[in-house]
């Protein structure tokens, strides 16, 4: 890979870096905040993983060059978490009797 | 790889500590076959139980009393139902993880697919070689646990809490036992996907592939994804065991009179969840490697290319995927809530239609064909009304109604048993009489095998069949006595003992397959035995000796030009046209 | 015959052999985490105070007294990260010196974090806060504790490539570079769990 390339990468990884440190002290600010909603803990615990997944996004698109990567190894992580919803989700909605208005 | 050295390999190296693929899948092949009969065994010692209560044990009744006071239950040869709960808890533990599992994806899938795709290894040997012995591993630990105070697991292969949470030491070994097996699991299943994608010979295209690297492929996928929620599962069980954590210990249990001295707080359901996300998807573990043995024995013993192969990829793609979306079947009595119910439910009866399809093409495969009713053939066609009998006898345990009456009888260990015991291994066998000249350059003797078949074929269904009868009339499953002390039994008891002799001679039909292997294995092998003794068209019988040759297995990469079934081709000279001819 | 691909990529796929199977770990490890995620939502959400009250009362203020600490962990971690994407950078870039720099700096980063966790556990086991106190600390010990295990694995791995490893730079070095990208994936991945398990664990309470 020539040099020109590698700066442009190098440069890349660290703007990323500046932005998951900003994205951290978002997380922790974030946290004390009292959200002015009826459920402050929901409205904290939605932008805390809402920012986790933004940092989370960051590390694997630019570290683990998933914004370039071939299209096997992408199909095989979009299986793995189309899979995984359900794990997480399924349990937790045990005891809906209904789905929907009525 | 620098090919100099192998000609100087010790024993060691060679034949221990390998990194060629098809002698670690023999490896695998041999030691699964000894955990499926000491798997079999325990359930031989059960039936006698069943049939005759808390009366001693013939033959092995010293073995099974001397069993029993080492692990702190009272014996007199008979099985008490202390150990009677150990024996079945491992005899599922073991036919599955240790047996069935490491057969059809540790030795046939090792040994046969990197041979099916034209490769010289698979893509990752010392991966592979470490997958075997940590495999052989969880064997020795789940092996050490039956000599335990207590016992081995005994809380069921499906080790439910909170009874799993304060069983015995035993249970602790299970779980250690489990992350072993599970471990060697994934490398396994990696090594196999990168394989595949990664080693096929120049020409082998996806739609050119066997049915059975197919199957091998998906079941990867599942062994990959699925296992490491069970994984979690038994760290989560280890913590509440080793350090009194309560991940599945509600607030309040009492046990034996007494508050248990936890925090609580945890959930019983969470390790039903975990297990059975796992579990689910390892019934399909269990049946797809055996579906693609079949795929090739049907198509080369009809001299037809099999019916339906771009059905059978997508049905076993689809397959696969719909298995994580059913798990909750399993739990259809745990209090869940009609969306959930529903929603299972419809999964579980869509995920009937894949393999309904599959075994359709296999029957289709017959129309027209030229059958050959040698061994391998007979097995494979035993097995379709087998897994038909399997998946029908499914559908009342997939609707949550009649679940309502049938969950955890032995209507249910009768409907698994008829996919896993004929399904599983009639395929297995199928496998091994076809494959054998090929792993040895020996074939089989016929007559033992169609002896070893009929008996087989007729004692399956002597053990299984009245399960349902029984189910239904309302016995449960895990009983010590088989029923014996429940009015609603009274009127089905006497399948206990129809079924215990049926086991049995099941057993004494499997004789003629052991003899079989060791007077064929003694057998001074021919010259140059005949590398296609069946004629069939893909790359393990058409481009390599029998055996195949050492590291490598073939003089020079195999080139592709068409399918893996062109079986008689109008204009052809023989009935068969290799995948690689030119 | 050799196997191919193993530093080739695969004219079809693209990929080099240890490259695909690196990432399928990766998603077996998403799927273990995600097993753990699960179980934290379950037992979460069907507790009637979060977090519980044990024997020695409630771990709150504990946890808003190291959240500083856990805060410094995901900056190093962070770090470590961008070190381990350098590192294989200056492989690219043929600077092997260079490479041992950015390495190194990954490995103490990752010890640094170690030691930080060792305060946190001796600190809150100190107190009383063991495992079974409450499912809080069941899963705050279960998840940081595998995750730790992890790590370990991690620091092991790059040790042996920065040290008797770095032999293969010299025979082959394109496939020594491919295995320290093939080990910086696995290390980012470590990374990324930790950003989803500091604010779970730490923050949301």
């Amino acid at each position: 890979m020539s040099d020109k390339n590698m700066s442009h990468h190098i440069s890349n990884y660290r703007n990323v870096f500046i932005y998951l440190l900003i994205g951290t002290a978002l997380t922790v600010g974030a946290s004390y905040f009292d959200f002015n909603i009826s459920n402050s803990m929901a409205g904290a615990i939605f932008v805390g993983l809402v920012i986790a997944s933004i940092k989370g996004y960051l590390v694997a698109a630019n570290f683990m060059h998933l914004n370039s990567e071939k299209k096997m190894i992408l199909w095989i992580l979009l299986l793995t978490v189309i899979l995984l919803l359900p794990l997480l989700f399924i349990p937790v909605m045990w005891d809906i009797n209904n789905m929907g208005n009525h | 790889m620098n090919d100099n050295s192998h000609h100087d390999e010790n024993f060691w190296k060679k034949y221990i500590f390998s990194t060629d693929h098809k002698v670690i899948g023999i490896q695998y092949g041999i030691t699964a076959l000894i955990f499926l009969f000491f798997g079999f065994s325990l359930m031989m010692i059960m039936r006698w139980q069943l049939a005759y209560p808390d009366t001693a044990v013939p033959f092995v009744g010293g073995l099974v009393k001397w069993l029993a006071t080492l692990n702190g239950f009272a014996s007199d040869g008979n099985l008490p139902s202390d150990l009677y709960n150990v024996f079945g808890a491992m005899h599922g533990t073991i036919m599955i993880f240790l047996g069935v599992v490491p057969l059809i994806v540790g030795a046939f899938g090792n040994y046969l697919v990197p041979l099916q795709i034209g490769a010289p290894d698979m893509a990752f040997p010392k991966l592979n070689m470490a997958s075997y012995w940590v495999y052989f591993i969880g064997g020795i630990v789940m092996f050490i646990s039956f000599f335990l105070p207590g016992g081995a697991a005994n809380s069921g292969w499906t080790s439910y809490p909170p009874l799993s949470d304060i069983a015995t030491i035993g249970q602790t070994y299970w779980l250690i036992g489990m992350v072993f097996l599970i471990t060697s699991s994934l490398l396994g299943s990696m090594n196999i996907i990168v394989t595949i994608i990664q080693l096929r010979a120049e020409g082998m295209t996806w739609m050119r592939l066997p049915f059975f690297v197919w199957s091998q492929l998906v079941t990867s996928f599942l062994l990959v994804l699925a296992f490491p929620p069970l994984e979690a599962a038994g760290i989560f069980q280890l913590m509440d065991r080793v350090f009194g954590t309560s991940f599945f210990l509600p607030s309040g249990l009492v046990v034996g009179g007494e508050a248990l001295n936890v925090s609580g707080g945890g959930s019983p359901l969470l390790w039903q969840h975990l297990f059975w996300f796992l579990a689910h998807p390892e019934v399909y573990v269990l049946i797809l490697p055996g579906m693609g043995i079949l795929a090739e024995i049907i198509s080369n013993n009809t001299r037809k290319p099999i019916w339906g192969y771009r059905s059978l990829v997508y049905s076993a793609a689809f397959l696969g995927f719909m298995s994580f979306l059913v798990w909750a079947h399993h739990m259809f009595l745990t209090g869940m809530g009609q969306a959930m119910s529903m929603f299972f439910q419809t999964t579980t009866m869509i995920i009937s239609v894949p393999s309904v399809i599959i075994l359709t093409c296999f029957m289709l495969s017959l129309w027209g064909g030229s059958i050959r009713f040698n061994t391998p053939m007979l097995f494979a066609l035993g097995w379709m009304p087998m897994f038909g009998i399997g998946g029908l006898t499914g559908l009342p345990l997939g609707l949550s109604t009649p679940d309502i009456h049938l969950h955890d009888t032995y209507y249910v260990i009768g409907h698994f048993h008829y996919v896993v015991a004929p399904g599983t291994i009639f395929a297995i066998f199928a496998g091994i009489y076809y494959w054998f000249p090929k792993i040895t350059g020996k074939m089989l003797n016929e007559r033992l095998g169609k002896t070893h078949f009929y008996f087989s074929f007729l004692f399956m269904n002597g053990v299984f069949w009245p399960m349902f009868i029984q189910g239904l009339a309302g016995v449960s499953r895990r009983l010590a006595d088989g029923g014996a002390s429940y009015a609603h039994a009274q009127g089905v008891l006497q399948y206990n003992e129809i079924m215990s002799y049926s086991a049995w001679l099941l057993a004494i039909a499997q004789l003629p397959f052991i003899y079989n292997l060791i007077i064929t294995i003694r057998k001074k092998r021919q010259e140059n035995p005949d590398p296609n003794p069946w004629n069939a068209t893909t790359v393990e019988w058409t481009d390599t000796t029998s055996p195949p040759l050492g590291h490598g297995n073939f003089e020079k990469a195999p080139i592709v030009h068409r399918g893996p079934y062109e079986y008689s081709v109008p204009g052809e000279t023989n009935d068969f046209t290799p995948q690689t001819q030119n | 015959m050799e196997i191919p691909y193993n530093v080739e990529t695969r004219d079809d796929t693209g990929l080099y052999n240890a490259k695909l199977g690196i990432w399928l770990f990766l998603a077996s490890e998403v799927m273990l985490f995600g097993g753990l995620f699960s179980a934290y939502i379950l037992l979460r959400t069907g507790a009637p105070i979060w977090p519980p009250i044990g024997e020695y009362g409630s771990i709150l203020h504990m946890l808003i007294e190291t959240v500083p600490h856990a805060t410094f962990n995901t900056i190093i971690l962070i770090l470590s990260s961008v070190t381990m994407v350098m590192a294989w950078v200056s492989l690219k870039q043929k600077d092997i010196k260079k490479y041992k720099v950015y390495l190194g700096i990954t490995i103490v980063c990752a010890i640094v974090f170690l030691i930080v966790k060792y305060f946190e556990y001796s600190h809150k086991i100190h107190e009383g806060f063991i495992p079974s106190h409450d499912t809080y600390m069941a899963l705050y010990f279960t998840l940081t504790g595998l995750h730790g295990l992890h790590i370990i694995g991690g620091i092991v791995v790059l040790a042996y490539l920065w040290g008797p490893g770095i032999k293969m730079w010299d025979s082959e070095p394109e496939r020594f570079t491919n295995r320290i990208e093939v080990a910086g994936l696995y290390w980012h991945f470590v990374d990324l769990v930790w950003i989803f398990l500091f604010p779970t664990l730490y923050l949301l309470n």
